[in-house]
This record gives C-alpha cells, structure tokens and sequence, in this order.
C-alpha cells in the first residue's frame, strides 16, 4: 500500500471523525472528497481490501432502496458489507463510503448514473445492476441520451463488469445494446406476465432507439416498463434470465417467484411494501443474491427487516393518524406514488412537496408530465395540498387536473390543516429530494414510527 | 366557471407530433388551452397529429409545436417540410401558432444539430446557431402580449437570431432569452409566437394563452368575438404563481 493512499484514508477518515463524532454533521460527502483529492486513485486501490466483490446500484428511480436491500441480503449471509446507504451517490459519497478500508467481503454502492464514468473504470466491480431509466432533471443531467452515452462508455473501461439490467425497459436496454456490442457480458431481468394493472402515462420511449419505429408492447407494467419489441427492427426485450413470475401486487405489498433461466432457482419472494415498482427493486436484488451463491432465505430474512428509516414509504403515526412519507422525484416517481395512493382503498388526504434546489433540479416542468388527473377522479382523496418553494406552480397544475389544492407551509401545516378529518384516515406526504429530509425530521419530531401492516 | 348562454362557438387545436415533442412539460400548454377554453363554454377539439399522418391546417385555430431531443427534432422537421407549403398559408392566413423550445427553432430558415446545419421551416425570419455553454435556468420576459411579466424556464444551447422585421416577443429581465446578448426574448410574427421559455409556458402566463385564444377567436368568429366570447377568469392561484416567482428572481 503507497503512502499515498495512506495519507489519503487517514486524513478523510480523521474529517469523517471530526464531522461525524464532533461536529455532529453528516459526514456522507466531504470525508470522500478530501480523500479524493489526495488520491485522486483511491478507488482502485481499495479493490483490494474487498475479497468477494463489488456491486454497482444505478438507475433514474429505486437505486437508494435497491442497494440498502442488497447490502443488508448479504449481511443477512454473515458477510462484511461496505455500503453508501443513505444515498450519497457521486464519486464522493462512494469514496467515503469506503474510506473505513477494513477488509470486508462485500462493497455495494449506490451510483448516480453521470458519476458511473468517473466510478466503474476505477472500482472495475463485479456487477453493475441499472435498474431504469427515466426523465428526471433535465437541467442537471441532460438528455437521456446522453445518460446512455456515459453508462455505455462506464462499462466499455470496466470490461470485467457484468452488466444487470431490467429487461423490460426500452430505456435501459438500449445502454446494454451498446455495451453488448462492446464485449460487457449482459444478463437481464424482469416481469414475464401481464399483470393487468392500469398504466399510466408513457412520456417517453415510444419510439425504438435504434431504427425510429413505434414499439410493439405485449403488455406493460409501468411507465415504458414491459414485453416491448419493435416491429421493425427487432430490437426488444431479451429472453429474461432472471424472471419474476406468479406477481402479485397490492395493498400488502408484493410477492412473485424468481425464475433463473437454467433452473437453477425457483423461489418465491415476499415484500411487505411499495408497489410494481418495488417488484423490479426486489427482482434486481434477488439477482445479485442467486450470482453471489446466497440463499433467497437470507433476501426474505432482509425483505422482513427491512425499516430503512430513510423517508423512502416511511410509516409515522401522529396522534393517531398514520402519515407515510415517500420520495418522489419525477414523473414517474409520483404517478408510481399516485398509484400506491390509489390503491389504498381508505379515505385520505395528500401533500405534495415540490422543492427547487440544486440537487432537485431547478426546472419543475416536469409536473405536468406527471397523470394528477386520476386523483382527481378518485372520492377517497378526499383532500389535497402542495407545499415547498414550489407550492404555487403546484397549485395551479393540480388546478388544471380538476384538482382544488391549498398551499401548506409544510408537513405540521399540512397535519394541522388535515386536523378536521377524522383520524382514521391517513396523510400521504410525497415529497421530491431536498424536501424529504426535513419531512421525516418534523415527523419523527411530531409523532412516532408506525410498524408496517 | 362561465357558460356562455346558447354560444356554440368551438375551437380546434392541432398538437403537432406529442410523442416526439414533449421534452418539457410541454402538453401542459394544450392542456391550458383546452380548460380556459372549456371554462368559458367553448368546445375545444385537440387533434394529435402523428408522425406519418398529413396534416391538414385549413380547419385548424391553434397550432402547437414542442420541444424535443435533437434526435426527435429531426425526424419532427423532416415530415414538417413535406407539409411547408401549408403551413406558410396557415400563418400567412393569420393562424395562430406556439411553438415553444425546439419548435421555436423549427420556425426559422435553419438551425444547427451538432456542426450539420438542418434546413428549417422557414416561417418566420429567423435561424438559430449554437453557443457554449447551454443557457438554462428562470427567465422572466416583459412583452406586450401579456399584462403579466412571462415566467417560465430556459434550456438551450441554440442562438436564435431574428431577422430585421420580426419583432421579439419581448424583452428579457432576468435569465438569457434568444442569444443571452440582445436582451431580446422569442419571436412575434402575425399571430406566431416562438419562445424558450419551455413546457408549461402557459399555465403561469395566463396573458399569453388569453392572447392566443383571442387571436384564434378572432379569425374564427369575427372582430367582436372576443368581447362576446372571452369571458373574464377566476386567475388567482395562475397569477400567484407568476408573482411569486417573479419577485424571487427580479
């Protein structure tokens, strides 16, 4: 070991102790960068201390949930896990993740998709999972083409990656086309029913990539997610080799049975929460656990503990009325949220949080992308807020949804302003990124954790 | 909500390739049309015209195009000039046109995708070249078509620059507008308005889309049509909305 890296781990481990132990403070970010900064390698030359392998979590929506799942999967397994798991995700966040440099068996890192380049060609880990793509901050990230771009070159200068990759969108199939055709070995995974569910919008991805002809769906699960092929060129979704069959979604949260491609495995898998969505989240981890020769007992034992307390479908109770707060970042996100809502059959009321900082992207066009319209033809939602610095262009958007909304202040205005209905019925707080934390702290504050049904 | 007592009046909007054109919010814009519209008891029927489909402009009132990816911009722009001759009648008739982001681009006589130069629909006399580095971020516009300064967000690495006769849509406050150097925001050209301000252009600019309504009242249904048919709105949660914004950013 160089005394470089020497020096480097020392000091952003001494940051780490002065923000973590002294000054109280997240010490996510800076403890990496400082590191980084003094090596700028540090990345491979961690590789080492890591004896079974590296996992790389990316993809617009779930990478956060997806990588705490993994990391704890295998914990579950008795191994030594490294892990960023509060999301911290550029290159950063991923160094200091890394930064305590004990031996471990295991690193499982959450990786903003434009920080791949500067993370996959220096880590070289074993897989890399991309579980979708979606618009989201175009102003920050650019187009999704270009996301395509970097994931593709990523993965060209980590040619001992395997890529895992959701199968089922369009999206993300098109990035493990390029790579394919650039030697990175594929396996993919996905829905292999119909689930009959209602869809919602499909913003994007109408049109195949590769020749410009309208895709042919099967069926679909959500957003541009499903059975896709494109009529005129072929190019579609691949023979599954991790398959989620016998799907069920609902208010009980989702199960299905992982079918491997060899037959290796059939196990049946349980989530006591989230919505279609979270049948790919899962279906992303079951994947990793079969690679990595871990029995799906230790997923479910994961599955059953998992209680993130990250704000990501967070159940609170403040007096008596249960809140359950989520992140929702896009339009995705949110019609994913909405359709969690929906499915609650219970009367409710919703408060949508729209901030425009920085890392939330300051561009809240998106909002009309997102399908409001169901809510406003559901009797159960039966009242609805917009809050954050970007309450107003809220407001008017759900007015033109046929949605009367007032502005809140924030989640204690929301909670007072829902005081006259009865207790019984719950409080959805959907927030995007910057909104989230200061969400869960007033609710942790004002209440008391609720355990899942 | 208003009701017009026995009005039949109607209006047809054409949506020009939503599938490809939709990079920012940018339905938004049709969806407002379409309520205020409704709201004061004019029918309002939104054709979708789709790649491949020929699109007819003589029983069309209001034209809007979006913004999309350079990729979709070109196929968008290769089917439009199939149609040019139309659509220069449409606007020189008078129809009333938004086209917003790349759509504004598309209007001119060219604009630039990486170094190749893409011929353009040649509508209105402007063309667009690019600059470094993308100007993005709120801009607010003060322009005689809105009784409200136009807030809205900017994205773009195009430069737009009009010819001597078109007048801008306005004047920038704050963020870059056209070129980030003449001070000048879009383009206003017979009842033609380009603009960067993107996707939800009009549900925070209610001004502009009365503007547009009014015009397209106007072709159809006379002079008079708009005091007869454009009742006042209920504009408070629209107008505070604009206000907020623009006292954050001027």
């Amino acid at each position: 070991m160089s005394v470089r890296i020497l020096i480097s781990t020392k000091v952003g481990r001494a940051t780490h102790w002065v923000l973590h132990d002294v000054l109280h403070r997240s010490a996510s970010q800076l403890p990496g960068r400082v590191a980084l900064s003094i090596d700028p390698q540090l990345l491979s030359h961690v590789r080492e201390k890591v004896s079974r392998g590296f996992v790389v979590v990316c993809g617009t929506n779930g990478k956060t949930t997806t990588t705490n799942l993994i990391a704890a999967m295998l914990e579950e397994h008795g191994d030594v896990v490294l892990c960023n798991r509060d999301g911290a995700n550029m290159a950063a966040g991923v160094a200091s993740a890394l930064l305590p440099l004990r031996d471990a068996d295991w690193a499982v890192l959450e990786a903003d998709e434009l920080s791949t380049i500067h993370i996959l060609p220096q880590l070289r880990p074993t897989y890399l999972v991309l579980l979708n793509l979606f618009r989201d901050q175009l102003d920050r990230a650019g187009e999704i083409d270009h996301v395509q771009d970097v994931i593709a070159s990523a993965l060209e200068q980590s040619p001992e990656t395997t890529l895992l990759v959701c199968g089922d969108d369009p999206l993300s199939m098109g990035v493990a086309a390029r790579a394919h055709a650039r030697g990175t070995r594929v396996l993919a995974f996905g829905v292999d029913e119909d689930l009959g569910l209602p869809t919602d919008r499909v913003p994007e991805a109408r049109f195949c990539q590769q020749c410009g002809a309208e895709l042919d769906y099967a069926y679909r699960t959500y957003a541009q997610l499903g059975a896709f092929r494109c009529p005129s060129c072929g190019f579609g979704r691949p023979t599954l080799d991790y398959a989620a069959r016998n799907v069920k979604v609902g208010r009980e949260g989702v199960s299905f049975s992982l079918v491997e491609k060899g037959g290796r495995t059939e196990w049946r898998i349980h989530a006591d929460f989230g919505g279609v969505y979270m049948v790919y989240n899962v279906l992303a981890t079951a994947a990793v656990c079969e690679r990595a020769g871990v029995g799906g007992s230790c997923l479910q034992r994961a599955l059953d503990a998992y209680d993130p307390h990250n704000g990501r479908l967070q159940s609170f109770v403040v007096d008596g009325r249960e809140v359950v707060l989520n992140l929702a970042k896009n339009p995705t996100g949110l019609n994913q949220n909405v359709s969690l809502l929906l499915a609650d059959g219970r009367p409710k009321a919703v408060c949508v949080v729209i901030n425009d900082n920085y890392n939330d992207g300051r561009d809240v066009s998106w909002l009309w992308d997102v399908d409001f319209e169901r809510m406003a033809t559901d009797d159960q939602v039966v009242r609805v807020m917009a809050g954050g610095l970007r309450a107003h262009d809220l407001q008017v958007r759900l007015k033109y949804a046929g949605i009367p909304a007032r502005c809140v202040e924030g989640v204690a205005d929301a909670l007072s302003a829902v005081g006259d209905l009865p207790v019984e019925q719950p409080l959805y707080v959907l927030t995007n990124y910057s909104a989230l934390e200061p969400a869960r702290h007033e609710l942790e504050r004002a209440g008391e954790p609720h355990g899942r049904k | 909500m208003n009701h017009m007592g026995g009005s039949e009046a109607g209006l047809r909007i054409a949506h020009l390739f939503p599938e490809l054109l939709n990079l920012y919010g940018d339905t938004g814009n049709v969806l407002v049309l379409r309520k205020r519209l409704e709201w004061r008891g004019i029918t309002c029927d939104v054709r979708e015209v789709h790649v491949g489909e020929r699109p007819s402009f003589s029983d069309v009132d209001i034209v809007f195009i979006g913004g999309g990816s350079d990729r979709e911009q070109r196929i968008v722009c290769d089917y439009l000039l199939v149609e040019r001759e139309e659509l220069v009648s449409y606007v020189e008739d008078g129809g009333v046109l938004l086209a917003v982001c790349g759509g504004y681009q598309l209007l001119g006589h060219s604009y630039l995708m990486g170094d190749e130069e893409v011929r353009g629909l040649s509508l209105v006399d402007l063309y667009t070249d690019r600059g470094s580095p993308r100007l993005i971020g709120n801009v607010v516009v003060r322009s005689r078509i809105s009784p409200q300064p136009i807030v809205g967000y900017e994205n773009h690495g195009g430069r737009t620059h009009l010819g001597a006769d078109v007048e801008p849509l306005g004047s920038v406050v704050h963020g870059f507008g056209n070129d980030g150097s003449s001070g000048y925001e879009g383009c206003l050209y017979r009842n033609v308005v380009g603009t960067y301000v993107h996707g939800p252009l009009l549900p925070k600019n209610p001004g502009v889309a009365d503007w547009l309504i009014a015009r397209a009242l106007e072709r159809r249904y006379g002079n008079d049509a708009v005091e007869r048919l454009l009742a006042p709105l209920d504009d408070a949660e629209e107008l505070e909305a604009n206000r907020v914004m623009c006292e954050r950013l001027t």
